[in-house]
């Protein structure tokens, strides 16, 4: 049975705990909101510059031999790919960076199971900790950049990418990150990035591209514009999701903690009572003791 | 047909038009309904829109893409003003912004003063 004073100081260690839990909490709760804020203005362009991209892609199909952009043409085979792993730099928000990684390791199985050889390109220090604890080569590892976005370094990574791809060095980029849908909830995205290959039928139709003696360079500065904007939301998204999960984690933690303080309070006051009860007893013995003598 | 134009902070213009005109890299161009596919790059100017109701409205723009097809416009630019505003003051602020995010965009005096100018008579238009 634990002493009183033993009880006492994990009782002070554990609210402790929970006052830095809670501060954690509202900053996570202050930093999400700013997160928030910038996902959302960029939300409408980085959808709209899909849907475009996605809409040209599929006028362009029944063209797609004359054009000479590896960006929309059909690769048969994925010989080799770009895998962009995007995870937070630090931990304490719940298992955020652990989905990312799992869904990262099922992909890289799936694409093993296929023959495809892996680049893996890991942004974000908790994933590049764990692929070097696990012994994964990575091919870059970059920190610092998933918990301050910025649309130049962004653009910086994923221009490598591109630049491989034309070079044929690579068939495709995967991106893989958790997304932010909202204070509750995260969602790991799994996104082929290139080619720009749609679901839906080919239309058939007509599409005009001016200047038209340089469509190239046109539709070509569209695709990097869409990558280059891509990864950079795909940052901010993840951001969000980090910060709203840390919020949550650490909801949950001085939740837990208050449980904590309840039941060790309990069983403080209990050895207490204990205490006062037996030395009653002792008392009382001691007394009915002397006077039978 | 719709149009809709957004930027990196968010959207700009959304809504039902009747024609719209545009700072193409070949020239100025206006689309109307049932327009043929087109995909071009934008220069630093002025997108005017035509509203259902026949009202105008101005946006500069620095530097973008515009996507047509018979139903629907998507401007993707990088950056937008619109010259608009419920007060004299307000507008003004607009046209001085306006006219900064033109002069930023652009290297050719020529163009930055055709601008300057349009925008000033739509500002009066208002």
């Amino acid at each position: 049975m634990a002493t009183l004073k033993e009880l006492k100081s994990k009782i002070n260690s554990v609210k402790n705990t929970q006052k830095t839990t809670r501060a954690m909490k509202l900053v996570s709760t202050a930093k999400l909101k700013r997160a928030e804020e910038a996902l959302l203005m960029s939300r409408e362009y980085a959808r709209k510059i899909d849907e475009v991209i996605k809409e040209i892609s599929a006028k362009l199909a029944s063209v797609k031999e004359s054009i000479n952009l590896r960006a929309f043409a059909h690769i048969p085979e994925h010989k080799k790919v770009d895998m962009i792993v995007v995870t937070a730099d630090k931990g304490l928000c719940g298992g955020f960076n652990i989905q990312t990684i799992k869904a990262t390791l099922a992909k890289i199985e799936e694409l093993k199971n296929q023959k495809v050889k892996i680049r893996l390109r890991v942004i974000g220090k908790k994933a590049v900790e764990y692929f070097k604890f696990v012994g994964i080569e990575m091919y870059e590892e970059i920190i610092s950049l998933s918990s301050a976005p910025d649309y130049k370094k962004a653009a910086e990574v994923i221009e490598k990418s591109y630049a491989d791809f034309v070079n044929e060095e690579i068939d495709n980029i995967i991106l893989i990150y958790n997304g932010y849908v909202n204070k509750l909830t995260q969602k790991v995205h799994t996104k082929a990035l290139l080619p720009v290959e749609v679901d839906t039928e080919a239309k058939d139709e007509f599409l005009e591209v001016e200047p038209s003696d340089d469509y190239e360079t046109i539709l070509e500065s569209l695709v990097k514009k869409y990558l280059e904007y891509t990864m950079y939301y795909t940052l901010l998204d993840s951001l969000a999701g980090e910060h709203s999960a840390r919020m949550q984690a650490m909801d949950a933690a001085t939740n837990n903690a208050q449980e904590m303080v309840k039941q060790l309070t309990l069983e403080y006051n209990k050895v207490r009572q204990e205490n006062v009860t037996r030395e009653l007893i002792e008392i009382v013995t001691a007394i009915e003791a002397m006077k039978k003598k | 047909m719709k149009i809709d134009i957004v930027t990196p902070l968010g959207r700009v213009f959304e809504g039902e038009i009747k024609e719209a005109t545009f700072p193409g890299i070949e020239g100025e161009f206006g689309v109307l309904d049932g327009h043929a596919p087109l995909v071009t790059t934008l220069n630093p100017g002025l997108i005017t829109i035509k509203k259902s109701d026949g009202k105008e409205e101005i946006i500069a723009i620095n530097w973008g893409y515009v996507e047509v097809t018979p139903e629907h416009i998507n401007v993707l630019v990088d950056s937008a003003v619109p010259v608009a505003g419920s007060s004299e003051s307000e507008i003004a602020e607009a046209i001085e912004k306006a006219k900064q995010l033109i002069k930023d965009a652009s290297d050719s005096d020529a163009l930055v003063a055709t601008v300057e100018a349009k925008i000033e008579s739509a500002a009066r238009a208002l």
